[in-house]
C-alpha cells in the first residue's frame, strides 16, 4: 500500500487505499477529511492559525484559514460530498511549556483556529487527540477512514 | 535572501558559537573543543524539518525567547547520542534515558551556549540580547523542529547553523538557529556597518 508523507504546510490526498502519513506534530495540527461512501481522504499539515500578508507566496496548507477551505476542495475535486466529510486532528502540541510566549499556546490556537473553520463549514469532528507536551506522528487509512496516534514512550491511540 | 547576507549571519554565527564553546569548554574543564568552523545553511521553511536527518529521531531541542534592544528566538538541537554524551561530561554519570538529572543538566548547558552566543554579539552591537530560561523538549525531530519555527513564527527561510564538537574522543554535533525579529536583524547589521541587509 503507498503512503505519503504530508511535510509542513502541505496538502496530501488519496481515493479508495493509501496511507496517508505526518511525522513529528508538535504545536501543528494534523487534521483528515474524510467521506466513507466516496472513500475520498485528504490530509493537511497546519503550521499556524492566520495567513500573513508578509507571506504571499506560502502553500495554502501552512495556515489554518487558507488550509481548511483547500481541503475541502480537494476532497470535493476527488469526488467528496462536502456535506458527507468528516474531520479528525491530532497535535496542537506546547512542546516548551515553560516559556509561556503567550497566554494560549501555538498549538492551542491552531486547533482552535481549525475548530473554528471546521464548523463555520458544518463539517464534524469524529475524532481528536490534541494539546499535551509531547510531538505526535499520525496516520490516515484511506480505505476505512481509521486515524493512528503514536507518540514516544505512549500507546498508539486510535482517533 | 542574498549572499551578503548569509555571509553576515555566517560571520554571526562563528562569532557566536565560538564564545559558546569557550564557556562550555570551562565548564567541563577544558574539555571541549571546536572541530571545524560553523556551517550555516538556508534552509527554505519545508525543508528545515527534514535537516536533521530523520523527522521520526529523537532530539532534544534548547529553545529560548530574546529580548531586550532586539527581540526574537534562539534554539538548539542535538541528537540524542550527543545528548547523552554532553550529559555524561557534565555530570560524569551513565544515563540509560534522559531522566531529571539529565534535562537539568541539558537546561544549564543550553543556558550556558546560548548566554555566551548572544553575549558576544551584545558586546559586537552594543544592543543588548537578553535570553530567557531556555525551555527544554525531549521529541521528535519534527514535532521539536516545527514548535521551534512555529514558536518563532518564521515565515520563509531559516538559517541554522551546524555545529561539531569534540570532548575526550566523542563527537558531538548541535545545530543552533538564531532568529532575530526581521527589523531588528538590520539594526544588527548596522551596528556592523552593513547597510540594507
Amino acid at each position: 500500500m503507498s503512503e505519503i508523507f504530508v511535510n509542513m504546510g502541505e496538502i496530501s490526498s488519496a481515493k479508495d487505499h493509501g496511507i496517508l502519513t505526518t511525522v513529528g506534530l508538535g504545536s501543528c495540527v494534523g487534521v483528515t477529511l474524510y467521506d466513507d461512501r466516496a472513500k475520498v481522504g485528504v490530509m493537511g499539515h497546519i503550521f499556524l492559525p492566520r495567513s500573513r500578508p508578509n507571506d504571499q507566496g506560502a502553500p495554502p496548507g501552512k495556515y489554518a484559514d487558507t488550509g481548511i477551505p483547500a481541503m475541502i476542495a480537494e476532497a470535493i475535486r476527488l469526488g467528496a460530498s462536502k456535506i458527507r466529510l468528516q474531520a479528525k486532528l491530532a497535535g496542537g502540541a506546547n512542546l516548551f511549556p515553560n516559556l509561556n510566549m503567550k497566554s494560549l499556546s501555538i498549538g492551542q490556537q491552531n486547533v482552535e483556529a481549525v475548530k473554528e473553520l471546521l464548523s463555520k463549514h458544518g463539517i464534524p469532528i469524529v475524532g481528536q487527540d490534541v494539546a499535551g507536551n509531547h510531538g505526535r506522528k499520525m496516520r490516515f487509512f484511506v480505505e476505512n477512514g481509521l486515524v493512528s496516534v503514536t507518540a514516544i514512550g505512549r500507546e498508539p491511540v486510535e482517533i | 535572501m542574498n549572499e551578503v547576507r548569509l555571509d553576515f549571519l555566517k560571520e554571526l554565527a562563528n562569532i557566536g558559537t565560538g564564545h559558546a564553546t569557550t564557556a562550555l569548554s570551562q565548564m567541563l574543564g577544558g574539555r571541549l573543543f571546536q572541530l571545524v568552523v560553523p556551517d550555516a545553511q538556508m534552509l527554505p521553511f519545508r525543508e528545515a524539518a527534514d535537516y536533521m536527518g530523520g523527522l521520526e529521531h529523537t532530539v532534544v531541542g534548547i529553545f529560548v525567547v530574546i529580548s531586550g534592544d532586539v527581540a526574537g528566538h534562539m534554539a538548539c538541537v542535538y541528537p540524542l547520542n550527543s545528548a547523552y554524551a554532553l550529559i555524561r561530561l557534565l555530570t560524569g554519570e551513565e544515563t540509560p534515558e534522559i531522566d531529571e538529572l539529565g534535562r537539568s543538566a541539558l537546561q544549564e548547558l543550553g543556558n550556558i551556549m546560548v548566554t555566551s552566543f548572544l553575549n558576544a554579539l551584545s558586546k559586537m552591537t552594543d544592543l543588548l540580547l537578553a535570553p530567557s530560561v531556555p525551555g527544554l523538549a525531549v521529541d521528535m525531530a519534527g514535532a521539536v523542529w516545527e514548535s521551534i519555527l512555529a514558536g518563532a513564527e518564521v515565515a520563509g527561510e531559516v538559517t541554522v547553523i551546524r555545529t561539531r564538537f569534540s570532548a575526550e574522543g566523542e563527537a558531538i554535533e548541535g545545530h543552533i538557529i538564531f532568529l532575530p525579529n526581521e527589523e531588528d536583524f538590520g539594526k544588527i547589521a548596522r551596528r556592523c556597518g552593513l547597510e540594507g541587509l
